[in-house]
């Protein structure tokens, strides 16, 4: 079936422009993750006494903030923040989307036109606020961020894995499947999700991007974590400053401006390499 | 046509139950009880401790309870705010004004402009303009409105000072008549370019390539094999039909545009629902913030449903099905 | 009998970078007026191309075209894109094979009719066009209401008849029929043509059908062109041919063809597929398919002859005008 050679997916990534971007940009990102502690010039969480110093002054790269922090230092380890924000809560909202679109497409009938309409109603609320009010309400735990962004974003997800099921359910591997006897689990787990998931793949990506906004508009209103650096609280702290020391603000959100883009080129390339008709000749 | 209206306004109506539910389940399952979540920590009343718990029926089934909340919140009750002690729609009704001026303007703009620019972008696809206005596209898709509003100040306020960074009027100066408009106008700038430039990218992207895809259309060949002006198929022919995708995105992208404005009014002091947002967060306010994500969430799905219906009535494929 | 349309050694080939893929060699025919001529082939053989080419509405860009095509004297393949449209239409039209596509979807009939009438008489009236345009709704058998509709409240024959009906607005001396009825079911299929045939003996008409279908010429046409990788293999009148097909390819054709009423419309009778455009081989192009082919066939490619009987035919076995029967 499906053999994937390092050479073909390299090949593939190299062949389409906005993946290859996408993917050069996460790597280089992951690296800074993994690497932070080398890279930066000083302890994040540290207060020191250069307070409020600009652009290259006593060594501070990109200066420092109101309590003395580096703010080239605070960057890098933001980078921790928001790939974990975007992995975990895009997991969540993929798997919970293939789980409930693969049952609506898959299963058909009244369950299916339970969960289309689910899916409307939930496509027309502003998540933003259900978000902000949960974490308001419960927390502003990063923790409970993740998880919130995931619950709340699945819907779009849904939509595509159930249009996927909907039409894997007509092809005749399908159809043998159940004709040999396989549950329905079995067929939804073995044929339906692994052959329609690519799409959402795609979106998952895209998803990522969106978490990632999320999680600095919540930073930014200061329903953020209070106990790990992010690049929305920076801004948040930043903003009282804006006019005497605009650098706080100012790199952390030109940071987000390059996660967030890495991202949606990620998705856009992978939509290209993903699309159907693809994915239709290795199938 | 009937049918299609009927069935989208029982999507919104339900939609508007689902809202309610949801709030009604995370009142219930916020940390602590749910009266102390509605009238605040400080408040120890017994006589407001009493009248909620009447108001709402908490003695009550669940599902009766939540009965009693949706028929307090029909008649347009969506609480008492903690801190400020007023009812929550008052506080609302009285914000909402300056939020839709700031909100419409820009999406309106947004959509105008970016829709031009991504017919401009399609008629030569590969160009010079085409590709500038397709990076710059993906960056500002990529910016969260609220920095790229810091930034905007940081350009036009400090450094150039040619326009003012917070407020909707200078209240010092007491302007009337054109005057007062000229300033609300010359207070918008910011915060209108800021949330333009963020929502432009999704229009231009779509009426890029609804023109690209109607270009390619068999019908096309047809016009320009009858020898009509490449000018009047692409203004008549093609322009209608590409338009089409552009008026669902304006609906879909009403809760982001409700995000953004919200988040932006924040940065410019504008006084709008976003800083009731924001002050209700401050001060956990919790009746005010469920009070405007319903309202938010209401008129998110009444803009929605408007859209559907002007959709149906350009789309006469749609009006007969 | 007056000459319509002549062509003369029409090259059309796909430019690629530095690619070069002929889609038609060496075309050359000529139709008189009143004709109707059948051009047929198998999907890929460059019958479309052709047709395409013919209307200049091929991607400029990326086509070359050599060669002459001689339509009253005027070469078509030479004229700008004004003098192009000016002729279109009024002077030669096309009814294309997808009807449900081949209207714009959000617009009614009328209003499209409008427009496309007023290219060439700018101030016509709206009622001076219904009327002309339901004349022509009643020549295609469709009621008057047809005009107040939009595209998609119609069924494909429906929409196929109406864009029959548009192409004769301005009662062009040639119409191009590609694979106009292709896509439709047989019996609708069926009548359309007879009352294409029918319609032609109301209004003088000359006509090309682009079609892969030798059931369609036999029923709608008096000549027919058969085409094969771009080339055409015989030409000559319908009676001459189907009573005594020579080339081939044409026998092949003719023995796999599906009558009106028959289910099977594929070609596949004969056994092989098209060869590859891109790498072409010095003989003939249908020899690796050619149950009668030679050693000469591989080697040298046949240069196309006239017969006694008026045909043209482009095979080693008829070289001369001797026939190997």
């Amino acid at each position: 079936m499906k053999k994937l050679s390092i050479k073909k997916i390299w090949k593939t990534i190299t062949g389409d422009r906005q993946l290859l971007a996408g993917t050069i940009g996460l790597a280089l990102l992951l690296l800074l993750a993994v690497a932070a502690a080398a890279v930066a010039t000083e302890n994040p969480y540290h207060y020191g006494k250069d307070m409020l110093v600009g652009l290259g002054e006593n060594g501070h790269i990109l200066g420092t903030n109101h309590m003395g922090q580096d703010i080239y230092s605070m960057i890098i380890y933001g980078i921790r923040t928001s790939l974990k924000v975007a992995v975990i809560s895009a997991l969540i909202s993929g798997a919970l989307g293939v789980f409930i679109g693969g049952i609506g497409g898959f299963f058909g009938g009244k369950v299916d036109t339970f969960i289309s309409e689910l899916i409307n109603v939930f496509m027309m609320l502003p998540s933003f606020f259900l978000i902000l009010l949960i974490i308001a309400m419960f927390g502003n735990s990063i923790t409970n961020v993740m998880i919130v962004i995931g619950i709340t974003t699945w819907p779009s997800n849904a939509k595509l894995m159930r249009a996927q099921a909907l039409s894997l359910r007509e092809r005749t591997f399908v159809k043998s499947a159940v004709a040999m006897g396989e549950t329905k689990r079995q067929i939804l787990f073995k044929y339906i999700i692994p052959n329609g998931i690519f799409p959402v793949i795609a979106n998952t990506t895209m998803g990522m991007s969106n978490a990632i906004l999320t999680e600095a508009g919540l930073s930014f209103l200061g329903l953020g974590d209070p106990g790990i650096i992010s690049w929305g609280q920076m801004i948040y702290t930043g903003k009282q400053y804006i006019t005497s020391a605009w650098w706080i603000s100012a790199f952390a959100g030109a940071a987000i401006v390059v996660t967030v883009l890495v991202f949606y080129l990620l998705g856009d390339g992978l939509n290209h390499v993903l699309d159907p008709k693809y994915s239709r000749k290795r199938g | 046509m009937k049918r299609f209206i009927f069935r989208r306004v029982l999507t919104g109506i339900l939609t508007i139950i689902i809202v309610f539910a949801l709030n009604f389940v995370i009142i219930k399952m916020a940390p602590g009880d749910p009266i102390t979540t509605l009238m605040g920590k400080e408040n120890s009343s017994p006589e407001m401790r009493q009248a909620l718990e009447e108001k709402y029926g908490l003695d009550k089934p669940l599902p009766l309870q939540f009965f009693s909340y949706l028929k307090t919140a029909a008649t347009g009750d969506l609480g008492i705010s903690i801190i400020y002690n007023r009812p929550v729609s008052e506080m609302i009704s009285e914000k909402v004004g300056a939020t839709v001026l700031l909100g419409l303007t820009s999406a309106i703009l947004a959509a105008v402009i970016g829709t031009f620019m991504g017919i401009v972008a399609a008629r030569r696809e590969g160009g010079a303009f085409d590709a500038v206005s397709s990076g710059v596209s993906y960056a500002f898709n990529s910016m969260p409105a609220f920095w790229l509003g810091l930034m905007l100040i940081i350009l036009f306020s400090s450094m150039l000072g040619w326009f003012p960074s917070f407020g909707m009027t200078d209240t010092r100066a007491g302007f009337t008549g054109a005057a007062y408009v000229l300033d609300v106008l010359k207070h918008m700038f910011l915060p209108v370019l800021t949330l333009t430039l963020v929502l432009l990218p999704q229009y231009f992207r779509i009426a890029k390539s609804s023109v690209l895809q109607t270009k390619n259309e068999e019908f096309i060949m047809t016009f320009k094999a009858t020898g009509m002006s490449k000018k009047k198929i692409f203004n008549k022919y093609i322009f209608r039909n590409a338009i089409l995708p552009t008026i669902t995105i304006f609906g879909i992208s009403m809760a982001y545009l409700i995000t953004g404005v919200t988040l932006i009014e924040i940065v410019f002091a504008w006084p709008g629902m976003g800083r009731l947002v924001m002050t209700a967060i401050t001060q956990r306010d919790y009746p005010t913030l469920m009070g405007i994500y319903l309202i938010m969430s209401i008129s998110v799905a009444v803009v929605m449903l408007i859209v559907d219906i002007v959709y149906a009535l350009l789309d006469p494929r749609i009006r007969y099905e | 009998m007056e000459r319509l349309l002549t062509l003369e050694n029409v090259n059309v080939s796909y430019v690629n970078k530095d690619k070069k893929v002929y889609a038609v060699k060496n075309a050359g025919f000529s139709i008189n007026k009143g004709d109707s001529l059948g051009v047929v082939g198998e999907s890929g053989s460059g019958k479309s191309t052709l047709a395409m080419a013919l209307l200049r509405l091929h991607d400029e860009s990326r086509t070359e075209i050599t060669g002459k095509a001689l339509f009253e004297g005027k070469n078509l393949l030479e004229l700008t894109q004004e003098e192009m449209n000016a002729l279109r239409w009024k002077d030669i039209s096309v009814v294309f094979q997808k009807a449900m596509n081949s209207l714009s979807p959000v617009h009614r009939i009328s209003e499209q009719v409008e427009d496309i009438y007023r290219v060439h008489e700018p101030h016509a009236s709206k009622k001076e066009i219904e009327e002309r345009m339901i004349y022509l709704l009643k020549l295609v058998n469709l009621p008057e209401r047809v005009y107040r509709l939009y595209p998609h409240e119609m069924s494909g024959g429906m929409l196929q008849r109406t864009a029959i009906a548009v192409s004769l607005l301005h009662s062009p001396k040639l119409i191009i029929f590609d694979e106009a009825t292709t896509a439709l079911d047989v019996v609708t299929q069926g009548q359309i043509l007879e009352e294409v045939v029918q319609m032609e003996q109301e209004i003088s008409m000359t006509r090309i059908m682009i079609t892969h279908d030798m059931s369609v010429v036999a029923a709608s046409c008096n000549k027919v062109a058969v085409m094969y990788a771009g080339e055409f293999m015989e030409i000559g009148y319908v009676k001459d041919i189907f009573k005594n097909p020579m080339h081939p390819y044409t026998k092949g054709l003719l023995n796999s063809f599906p009558s009106l009423k028959g289910e099977n419309e594929t070609l596949h009778a004969i056994p092989g597929f098209l060869p590859d455009l891109s790498k072409p081989e010095p003989g003939c192009v249908f020899a690796s398919r050619c149950p009668q082919a030679s050693e000469r066939c591989r080697r040298e490619k046949p240069a196309c002859q006239e017969l006694k009987d008026g045909r043209q035919i482009a095979c080693w076995l008829y070289q001369g005008g001797e026939t190997h029967e």
